[in-house]
Order: structure tokens, then C-alpha cells, then sequence
């Protein structure tokens, strides 16, 4: 039912998208939406992804979202999860900076800016629980894990699911089920090898 | 569990519907969301039109709040009030435009009218199995079950079977019946399963919907078949031995054409009497409909949809007769089948957008020792949206509407025209402009029709909406609004009762038999409706609403006392009392509804209302009517409802409804207190059981005593009930 109900909705976006003239005259406040929607998104994603129990010291562990490269957020990212648990699990939000512990944390978002350096950061934390996202092209296809892109002015998703698996996370297949999922690059994994 | 979860969340949705809707001006049928939110809601019904109807509203309302956020974000970084967002679904978030969110932001606003939303989840939790059980959550309307296969259900006063005040449309096909101006509520039902929302509006709808919204707008809207892409199947069992199942199956036929098509069938046992025997009320139906959506890639959709339905339904009718017990009371049996089948093209414009519906509705009622009736409805409607600038933003439209209508009389009820042709032709225009930053935002509009009864009618509104803050908004709304004549206040002869002989001493030795006439002559009924409404968020889990009116009524229905005749035919000779339809009664009536939504803690949320109706309603100095009395005391003055909806561990979710109804005077039925409670148990995706019980307070209460046609009514009794859903 949540599906259907999913879908109701995306129909009627669709159709708002449709409906909205395309009128350039639009607040700048796109920025903020884009990445509010982002954070749910974020929020979703450690719903639906299960860690290896060795993630995490202690039950109650909160989840770490460390954020590397100019913060998109702002404040958004820890006010939507302030507070918010998952199966008895908090949040809690960093910024990282290069050189500091990268895999000490379980989501890492790699900001745009660090879009010439992601396959490095990508390295560090190869083979660990880290839930890689990023909002580069190509990000998923060359070792990322989730990938945002942006079609039709609305946020997608793309999972490299060896990715995920390498690094031992469990997503769900209701994630997958909307993500596209992407191959590793052959020709670039062969070149990292 | 997840399952579950997003349940909540969305439930939480819903409330910012309600508090941060905005009226959208834009006709539409399909939805009165369109008087929602302006963001997505807004924008999103006229386009249900097309797509389908399928906004899960409490989803949107996250989209509101998503608007809401915009607006205060314009110039600070990071508002105090940040939207929710872990509580919308990511299949939401996937569909979230960025960009139009943004730009929406600039038209954030509320409904300027006393909006109300069910949605699905109301609906399953609340243990309805049918649209009018369903409907006694919405504050301040009125519903009453009279018998098993039939309900008097109003808004704002004038309560009763034929109650002819209120507009119901299902998936924006009108469900009025030309025949008396209301709704047979037992024709109309849909797979609830499948109904995104029910949207009610109470008070005038005429400039958007026409004649006949004087007190209120129902608007059932389904999902769209695209988003109802699998199956399930439903069975269940009651006490009283009612009986249903259900089956609905969803799917593709290519990446742009979604179907779905569903069947059921349901048979209720017959109630017990005021004398506890059993009645013969009766009732099964059989229902099956399609609905299909082609969307090409571009600016147009497409959508199909149609239903069949058969139904036998029984009842305890008394009609006079002219020889002693001068009455006689059986058990009558009838039967209504029909159909419907409906098209609606959408196209966007750059800046404005165009829909076209057509529909053809059928309906045969062969309602046993009463009326046959055929009845056909052909309906074709355009509307044309037009955002005209930044602030401004323009919507017109023409429809017409064909009614043909055969008949066979009995001798209790007859219309004097055994075949009749009526035409309807409509035009509307609304504009609604913001001023001051859009914190004020003003809407003119109204509606120019023309029917065969009455000629022309013009219903114009002006709403006003006072945007205080992202929390708070003010409206008010003067409306006029008309109900125009049915075919039976025209037509009907209806032989209600006799005066056996020696009562009456004008009479002499013979019966009389009063029967009340249509007139040519009626005219319409006409309101102006003068509105009042406030709503606040308080806090993130606390917001109310309240709603106030005082309507003025001129030309209300009354029963002129005729010039008494003699008739031979059917013999014996009797004298024939006619009370013929008149417009001799005025009025005013004032209320208010009040509802509040509190989340407790978040698995934890109560919901209640409270609303008062005053009727002042008296006949015209030079009326003759010796039976019509204030309608008040038809209506309850107080009305109750406290709902509480816990989401307990191990996927389990249990629900108390308790609701208390004021007594109706004139009708001499008592107040009620109900008790209803449901727990449904989810043990994997797949499988829902539920089981709760309804009415538990008392073994059984009285509801209504049917006007016009004497049927006998019967009790509601207290029910257990059981339902398996699988999913697949």
C-alpha cells in the first residue's frame, strides 16, 4: 500500500510538474529545497540501508553522517535529523575534513566540491560500513555507493550495489526498487586494480 | 514496519492540509484540493482530473509543509520552522520538484472555506466498510443511518433521505440525482481500498461546483491506477451477518498506460425494528469499474474510468389505502442497477493548463411498489487555468449537461411526465489576485447557468484569505448559492396518507387522502452564506481550526395547503387534500465547527470536533403550509467526536472512536453516545487483519425517521466485525 499510495503521489507531482508554466522568474530558494529534499532523502536511506552489527559500538549507537567538502546542508542536515531515531538509534551530523577520520562515521556525504577528489576519499573508506553518497557524475559508477542526480528538476538516486556489498551494508530492495542501479565503470575498476 | 511508520507520518501530513491549505480557485471536480494547498495541493487536484485523482492528501500536506518552509526561508537561512521531512516516504521524495517547490513558495496560502480531509488511512482505521460510514468523522455533517441500505446525511441543517443541499461527486462525476436534488446514498460506493481521500467541504460551493453545492461538497477521489499497480483482496464478516469481499488488481500495459480494475460484493442481513423483531432491510450489491490512464510523454494524460453495479435492497413501506385499515404495511423489495463511464484529457500550456471531461452516467431503479425510474446523464465539462502573472491567477469554464429521464408510476408515487428532457448549460469565471506580499489574497468569482426549470441562475462568491504568519491564517467568505428545483417538486404526485372518514368534518362520510403535489411554479431555493474561519498550528504536533457561518435562506421548500377536490378514480370516491410545493419558507441558521488534531506523543494522536447548529427557519406570513416546521429539529444541535489512534509495537495499530450525536425533536429520536474501536494487526507487508467492533455503548440506537416516503426505520445494533486483506 505505502507503494500505491508512493506512486499515487508521484503521478501527481508529475502532473504539478506539468502544471507549472515555465516561468523563469523563480525565488532562489531553489538551493534550499533541493537540499532539504536531499536531507530526506539521507534520513530514508539509513532507514533502508542495515549496517554489519561491528558498525556500531553499542545498540543504541548513534548513527554518524559526516559530511566532507563544502556543506550544501547548512544547518538543514541536523535539524531534520535532530532528534530522530531509527530502531533506537540518533543522528548525529559532522563535517570532515581531509585528514580527519573519514571512516569514522557510517553515512559520508561528498559534497560537489570535492568533485576532483572523490575517488581518493572513496579509496579510504573502501572495505568499510560506510554508506558512500555523493552528488557527482559518475560518482556510483566509479566506486561510490549512492549517487544523486537531478532529472526534471527532481532528485534521483543511483546504487552501486557491489559497491554496497564490498563495503557489507544491506539495502533494502524497496531502495533498490527505486534507485537505478548502476555497474561499476569496467574500465575504470580495472585501472584502480 | 516501515509500513507502519510512514502510516503515521503521513497521517501527520494530513493536518497541514487542513492548516496550510489555500482555496485554489480553480474549479475542479475531481478535488476540492484544489481549494487545499496552493503549492502542490493546489495544483495537484486539477490535474487529478486528469492523471487520476490520487494525491494521498496527508502526503501533500507534507508538501505543504515543505511550502511553508519556503516562504519563511525567502530571507532567513534556516526558519525556525523547518518541514518535517524524514516523515515524507522516499516515492514522495523521488517526485518532489525542486524547482516548483521553490516557486510555489511566493503563493503559499490556505483554504478560504471549511475544508475537511479523510484520508485512506482515516478510512482503514476506522473500520468504514461503506462512504457514509466513512463520512461521520468530517466535523459538524450530519449522518444518519435510517436503514440498513439507506442514510440521511447533510451539512449545516435540512437533514433527511432526500436531503437536497449537499453535492457529492465521485472522482468529478456529479452523484446528484435530478429526481429529488440529493444523493442515493446506497448507489454510491467505490473499493475503498482505492480512495486516496474524501474531501468535504462544508458551506457553499456553487461558484466552483453550481447549483445544488449550497451546504457542502463531498468530493471522493481515488488513486490513480498508476498508483494502485498490484492486487489485493479483502474479506470480511460481521455479526448481524453482514458479508464482503473485495478484490481490486492493478497493472501495466506499457511504460505510459496503467489499469486497474476491481469487483465486490457485500450482503447485509436485515436490522431489528423499533419493536426488535427483524426488518426487511436488507441489502447485497454487486460492483465491479476499470480505470485506466494513458500518459504520453509531454503535456497530456488520459483517463478512463467506468463502474457497473447491481444491488437488491428491501424495506417496510406503508402507503395509504382508501379502504379500512385505510394503510397498509409489507415488506417491498427493489432493485437499482447502473453504470457510469467517464473521459477526461488534460493538456499544459506553458502557463495555463486545459481539461476536458465527458461522462455518461446511467441509472435503473425499479424500487418496487414505489417508482421505476431510467435515468441517463450525459455531462461534458472544459475549464481553462490561466496564471496570469505573478499574483494572479484566472480560471473559467463551460459544461453541459443532458438528463433524460422515462418513468412508470404506481399508484403511490407518480410524475406527471412519464418521459422528460432536461438540458443544463454552465459557465464560470474566477479570479483570485494577492495582495500585500500575497498575505491577503482575494478571490472573485461566479457561475452563470441555465436549466429548463428555472432558466438563469447566477451564483458569485468572494473569499478572502489573511495569511498571519506561516502558522496562522484568517478567511472569511460571502457566497450566494442556489438549489434549483428536482423533478419531483415539479412533477410528483405522492400519496402520503389517508384521513379515514368522520375525522376530518368537512370530509362527511368519505376518506381523504393527502397527497402532496409538484408545482411548475417552484422556484429555486437561494442562500447566502456569510463565513468566518481561523486555523493555527500551535506547536509541531497541535493545530485547530474553527469555522463559523450564518446562512440566510429565501425560497425554501414549503407544502402549500391546495384547494381540496373530489376523485372517483381509484374508487371508492374520495376527497384529495393536495399539499403543493411551494417557496414560502425564509430563514437563517449559524453554527460553528471546531476540530483540533493533537499528537500526543508521535505514535499516539488524538483527533476531535465539536460543532453547534442553530436553525431559525419559519414559513412566510401568507403560507398555508400546515406541515412544515422549523427544520431544527432534524438537525443535532451538539455534535462530538474524539478519536484516538495508537501505533502499538509488533506492527499492531488500535483505534477508539467515541462520538455523541444531540436528539433530533421533531423526530422524537434520543442523543446518542457510540463507541467504536479497531485493531489491526500487519504481522508482514502482505497481510492485514483487523478486527473491532462498532456501536458498543448500546445494544442498538435509533438514528433518523425518513421523510416524504414512510419506510420504516431500524435500529443500528452493536457490531463485531473481522476483515483478512492480502496484498499481492
Amino acid at each position: 500500500m505505502t507503494r500505491q499510495l508512493g506512486l499515487a503521489i508521484a503521478t501527481i507531482c508529475m502532473s504539478l510538474h506539468l502544471s507549472l508554466p515555465a516561468n523563469a522568474q523563480t525565488l532562489d530558494s531553489s538551493d534550499s529545497s533541493e537540499y532539504l529534499i536531499k536531507a530526506g532523502f539521507i534520513y530514508n536511506f539509513a532507514k533502508f540501508v542495515g549496517w554489519p552489527t561491528t558498525a556500531f559500538a553499542q545498540p543504541n549507537s548513534p548513527i554518524v553522517i559526516g559530511i566532507f567538502g563544502n556543506d550544501p546542508f547548512g544547518a538543514i542536515l541536523d535539524r531534520i535529523v535532530n532528534e530522530k531515531k531509527i530502531d533506537g538509534r540518533g543522528f548525529v551530523v559532522k563535517r570532515l575534513k581531509w585528514g580527519k577520520d573519514l571512516k569514522d562515521c557510517n553515512i559520508l556525504f561528498i559534497s560537489s566540491s570535492e568533485k576532483a577528489h572523490f575517488q581518493e576519499v572513496i579509496q579510504i573508506v573502501k572495505g568499510m560500513p560506510v554508506l558512500t553518497i555523493g552528488e557527482t557524475p559518475n560518482f556510483a559508477r566509479r566506486g561510490g555507493i549512492i549517487n544523486f542526480t537531478l532529472e526534471d528538476s527532481k532528485v534521483r538516486f543511483e546504487v552501486n550495489i557491489e559497491a554496497a556489498r564490498q563495503a557489507d551494508l544491506n539495502i533494502s530492495s524497496r531502495l533498490l526498487s527505486l534507485a537505478r542501479i548502476v555497474q561499476e565503470d569496467v574500465a575504470y575498476g580495472r585501472k584502480t586494480q | 514496519m516501515n509500513h507502519w511508520k510512514e502510516r503515521r507520518q503521513a497521517q501527520q501530513g494530513r493536518d497541514w492540509v487542513r492548516v496550510y491549505g489555500k482555496a485554489h480557485n480553480q474549479k475542479c471536480r475531481a478535488s476540492l484540493a484544489s481549494h487545499l494547498s496552493e503549492g502542490e495541493i493546489a495544483a495537484l487536484p486539477i490535474y487529478n482530473q486528469n492523471i487520476g485523482s490520487i494525491a494521498s492528501a496527508r502526503r501533500i500536506f507534507l508538501l505543504g509543509i515543505l511550502l511553508v518552509f519556503l516562504v519563511g526561508t525567502v530571507s532567513a537561512q534556516v526558519p525556525d520552522n523547518l518541514p518535517d521531512v524524514t516523515a515524507i516516504s522516499l516515492e514522495d521524495l523521488m517526485n518532489l520538484n525542486v524547482t516548483s517547490v521553490s516557486k510555489r513558495t511566493q503563493k503559499l496560502a490556505d483554504a478560504a472555506a471549511a475544508i475537511f480531509v479523510i484520508t485512506q488511512e482515516d478510512i482503514r482505521r476506522s473500520g468504514a466498510t461503506c462512504i457514509p460510514e466513512a463520512l461521520r468523522m468530517v466535523p459538524g455533517l450530519e449522518v444518519a443511518r435510517i436503514d440498513m441500505n439507506k442514510w440521511a446525511i447533510s451539512s449545516r441543517g435540512f437533514n433527511g433521505r432526500f436531503a437536497n443541499k449537499l453535492l457529492v461527486l465521485i472522482d468529478g462525476r456529479s452523484v446528484y440525482t435530478p429526481l429529488f436534488s440529493g444523493v442515493y446514498w446506497n448507489m454510491q460506493d467505490v473499493m475503498l481500498e482505492d480512495v486516496d481521500r474524501i474531501e468535504v467541504i462544508r458551506g457553499p460551493g456553487a461558484t466552483l461546483w453550481g447549483a445544488n453545492a449550497v451546504n457542502g461538497v463531498i468530493n471522493i477521489i481515488t488513486k490513480s491506477a498508476k498508483s494502485t499497480q498490484s492486487g489485493i483482496m479483502t474479506a470480511g464478516a460481521e455479526t448481524e451477518e453482514r458479508a464482503s469481499g473485495r478484490l481490486r488488481y492493478g497493472g501495466k500495459l506499457d511504460d505510459n498506460t496503467y489499469y486497474r480494475a476491481y469487483a465486490k460484493y457485500f450482503k447485509w442481513d436485515p436490522s431489528v425494528d423499533a419493536t426488535r423483531r427483524k426488518a426487511s432491510d436488507g441489502w447485497d450489491a454487486l460492483r465491479g469499474g476499470f480505470r485506466m490512464e494513458w500518459t504520453p510523454l509531454g503535456a497530456d494524460s488520459l483517463t478512463l474510468q467506468g463502474d457497473l453495479y447491481h444491488s437488491n435492497y428491501g424495506e417496510t413501506l406503508t402507503v395509504p389505502s382508501l379502504t379500512p385499515p385505510y394503510s397498509s404495511t409489507f415488506s417491498n423489495n427493489g432493485n437499482f442497477s447502473g453504470g457510469n463511464f467517464l473521459g477526461r484529457w488534460n493538456h499544459a500550456f506553458s502557463s495555463s493548463s486545459t481539461s476536458l471531461q465527458m461522462y455518461y452516467d446511467k441509472t435503473d431503479i425499479a424500487a418496487g411498489s414505489l417508482l421505476t425510474d431510467h435515468q441517463g446523464i450525459y455531462d461534458i465539462d472544459f475549464q481553462h487555468d490561466v496564471r496570469a502573472g505573478e499574483s494572479q491567477q484566472l480560471v473559467w469554464g463551460i459544461g453541459y449537461r443532458s438528463i433524460r429521464d422515462r418513468n412508470v408510476s404506481s399508484s403511490s408515487v407518480s410524475l406527471q411526465r412519464d418521459q422528460l428532457s432536461l438540458n443544463q448549460f454552465s459557465a464560470f469565471v474566477q479570479d483570485e489576485v494577492g495582495l500585500f506580499d500575497k498575505r491577503l489574497r482575494i478571490t472573485l468569482g461566479s457561475k452563470f447557468e441555465h436549466n429548463d426549470f428555472t432558466g438563469f441562475e447566477v451564483e458569485p462568491n468572494a473569499r478572502f484569505l489573511w495569511t498571519l504568519s506561516p502558522r496562522q491564517s484568517l478567511w472569511s467568505a460571502i457566497s450566494r448559492a442556489v438549489r434549483t428545483p428536482a423533478q419531483t417538486e415539479e412533477d410528483i404526485r405522492l400519496n402520503s396518507a389517508i384521513i379515514p372518514p368522520g375525522i376530518s368534518p368537512a370530509a362527511g362520510p368519505l376518506p381523504t387522502l393527502v397527497a402532496v403535489f409538484g408545482n411548475r411554479q417552484f422556484k429555486s431555493e437561494n442562500l447566502l452564506a456569510y463565513e468566518l474561519g481561523y486555523r493555527v498550528k500551535a506547536t509541531s504536533s497541535f493545530s485547530t481550526n474553527v469555522a463559523a457561518f450564518y446562512n440566510n435562506y429565501h425560497n425554501l421548500l414549503s407544502a402549500e395547503l391546495g384547494t381540496p377536490f373530489l376523485e372517483t378514480n381509484p374508487a371508492p370516491i374520495h376527497i384529495v387534500a393536495p399539499l403543493v410545493a411551494g417557496n414560502k419558507m425564509r430563514g437563517g441558521t449559524y453554527g460553528i465547527e471546531w476540530f483540533a488534531d493533537w499528537r500526543v506523543i508521535p505514535k499516539w494522536k488524538l483527533s476531535g470536533s465539536y460543532s453547534y447548529l442553530q436553525m431559525n427557519i419559519r414559513k412566510d406570513k401568507d403560507s398555508l403550509d400546515p406541515t412544515s416546521d422549523n427544520p431544527n429539529g432534524t438537525s443535532p444541535r451538539h455534535q462530538f467526536y474524539l478519536r484516538s489512534s495508537i501505533d502499538l509495537p509488533k506492527n499492531f495499530e488500535q483505534d477508539l472512536i467515541v462520538r455523541f450525536v444531540d436528539r433530533l425533536p421533531s423526530l422524537n429520536v434520543p442523543s446518542y453516545h457510540s463507541l467504536d474501536a479497531h485493531l489491526g494487526w500487519r504481522p508482514v507487508a502482505a497481510l492485514e487483519f483487523s478486527v473491532g467492533g462498532q456501536n458498543l455503548l448500546n445494544n442498538r440506537h435509533l438514528e433518523f425517521i425518513p421523510d416524504f416516503i414512510n419506510t420504516s426505520p431500524t435500529e443500528v445494533k452493536r457490531t463485531f466485525y473481522g476483515t483478512i486483506t492480502w496484498r499481492f
